[in-house]
């Protein structure tokens, strides 16, 4: 794995403009960044980001039953009492899932490590399926990178391929929160995955969802919705004043509800417990718990519902040396042994491991220039060449 | 090769996905009021008939319905509303408009699509055929284009009697996506 530079297309911007990519540029900050770009062997994608994905998978679907089995574990991720039955339903009834994303601290040396899994709501979804894409045919096309380069990148094919495996009959609306130009280019994506999946679509704000007189979710059609694709976490649905209305819904929700049980930091001191000593684990605990002491001084501690970085604080040597502000922590917290994403000449890149239906499809990096991937992050190519 | 053979997006950055009906295919079709304009254009009377038939059954569930004649003749005009066979949960009597025409699709497009779809003229506006979900389909009878998404039945409707519910979480001022 090396950090190349490589030279930009001149008309990257509009190529972005012309394909749909509206946000390659946020708050007149480059977020598409293509002055670099990551290389990997194919063993290093197959055997260290590929494999291991896979294989937490698995990992993950034993907490989900075992949270499921014990409410205490329940209650200590967070999750209102009251939905406990819908989530295990959901669970039981195997409703599908659609993606999700794992972040990995991996600098082609030593093994991955799972930060955390965002399961429920992962973004930079379509920079990593389609113009991370197009950059590598272009940049091929152009002799900027080898001709043989090669980019560990199915996401496309996967999610148009899953939805029109997802039993949707009738109509799949798609929900985003209003005034977030990137989280409508997600959904705006997903809705033509879906689309090319044979899957009819409607895109509608989660502000604007309705409920009518049995207590049914509605669209701004008044229409009912059966199908929701949601990029809305499961935490926030739980406490909203809708939320009440969801088990009684049948609305199918995408992710479904057992998702809320993974994308909650809840997860890695689960995973710890059950897989202690896993190559691509950090020791992680629940804060208070007697084992976080093995940890020293050196840890992460984060809010169990934080996103995009919000509310993480680093300690080194007792010290706490790094804070993000936010608004997140109410919830609770875990730490997590410090591990350093790599530095990459002053670069810290988080590979982002993408699953469609469980299965390892793609990676996306996000740089950021400070240890915590925050929204400054610029999203950086990648490609396989040996 | 581990990546994706071709990815090819086919309504992303078009707005088709948030304006839909405006790029929408047309249909061939054919726009009546009566039997009668049916036959004449040299439709059999069986099929006319049929058609019609379909039409007044989809008319009865899909037509808006109001507790109140003045109510549904403020949106559709005076006299232009009739009792529906459905009664309120407290037993009173529903109104719905008048049909004021029905498309026929089955036999021009081929499949089922369409086939009886019932029109309706609002009071604001005498001149335009729209759907029981207030699509404007048409200005004139006889055979016509019309856009897909008007010559299916329309879809289930029920009562919004709240909004809003959903997005207290996102109401802060600190993110730039609500996902991550």
């Amino acid at each position: 794995m090396e950090r190349i530079t490589v030279e930009p297309r001149d008309d990257w911007r509009d190529t972005a403009e012309a394909h749909g990519f509206r946000f390659h540029t946020i708050d007149n900050e480059v977020y598409w960044d293509e002055s670099a770009c990551y290389r990997f062997t194919l063993r290093e994608i197959e055997d260290d980001l590929e494999d291991p994905s896979a294989e937490i998978e698995q990992m993950c679907f034993q907490v989900v039953e075992r949270a499921l089995a014990d409410d205490a574990v329940m209650a200590r991720l967070g999750i209102p009492e009251t939905f406990w039955d819908f989530v295990a339903d959901s669970w039981s009834q195997q409703h599908r899932n659609l993606y999700g994303r794992m972040d990995f601290a991996y600098d082609g040396k030593g093994p991955a490590k799972l930060f955390e899994y965002n399961a429920d709501t992962p973004t930079s979804l379509y920079e990593s399926g389609v113009f991370q894409w197009v950059w590598l045919e272009q940049a091929i096309e152009r002799g900027l990178i080898p001709e043989d380069s090669d980019q560990f990148n199915s996401l496309h094919e996967a999610l148009t391929g899953t939805f029109g495996r997802m039993g949707i009959s009738g109509m799949l609306h798609l929900a985003c929160c209003k005034e977030s130009e990137e989280d409508e280019g997600t959904v705006e994506y997903l809705a033509d995955c879906a689309r090319q999946g044979g899957v009819e679509t409607r895109l509608i704000y989660i502000e604007d969802i309705g409920i009518d007189t049995r207590g049914g979710f509605t669209d701004l059609q008044d229409e009912p919705i059966t199908h929701l694709f949601k990029l809305y976490p499961w935490e926030w649905i739980m406490t909203d004043e809708f939320g009440k209305n969801v088990p009684t819904s049948n609305t199918r929700f995408i992710e479904p509800g057992w998702k809320s049980i993974l994308s909650n930091k809840g997860l890695l001191p689960l995973l710890w417990e059950m897989f202690e000593g896993h190559p691509n684990l950090l020791p992680a605990f629940f804060d208070g718990d007697a084992g976080a002491a093995s940890l020293g001084g050196d840890y992460v501690r984060k809010p169990l519902f934080s996103r995009e970085g919000a509310n993480v604080e680093i300690f080194q040597d007792g010290e706490r040396t790094i804070s993000i502000a936010g608004d997140y922590g109410t919830e609770g917290h875990i730490i997590q042994a410090l591990h350093p994403l790599p530095d990459f000449a002053g670069n810290f890149p988080m590979i982002g491991s993408w699953l469609v239906a469980s299965q390892p499809c793609g990676i996306g990096i996000r740089e950021d220039t400070s240890l915590v991937t925050g929204n400054n992050a610029r999203f950086v190519p990648h490609i396989i060449s040996d | 090769m581990k990546r994706s053979k071709s990815v090819r997006l086919v309504a992303m950055g078009t707005g088709l996905l948030l304006v839909a009906a405006c790029e929408e295919a047309k249909v061939d079709t054919a726009l009546f009021e009566s039997v009668k304009q049916c036959t004449t254009l040299g439709f059999s009377a069986q099929e006319c008939e049929a058609n019609y038939r379909e039409a007044q059954a989809n008319h009865v569930n899909v037509a808006p319905k109001y507790s109140k004649r003045e109510d549904c003749e403020v949106d559709f005009g005076a006299e232009k509303c009739e009792v529906a066979p459905q009664r309120t949960a407290s037993g009173g009597s529903v109104f719905m408009p008048l049909m004021a025409g029905y498309l026929m699709g089955s036999m021009l497009s081929g499949g089922r699509r369409g086939a009886g779809q019932p029109l309706y003229k609002s009071a604001n506006d005498r001149s335009t055929f729209r759907t029981g979900d207030n699509k404007a389909v048409a200005k004139s009878t006889g055979r016509t284009q019309v856009a897909r998404s008007t010559t299916q039945t329309a879809s289930a409707k029920t009562r919004t009697v709240s909004r809003g519910g959903f997005g207290a979480g996102a109401r802060s001022p600190m993110r730039r996506s609500f996902g991550g």
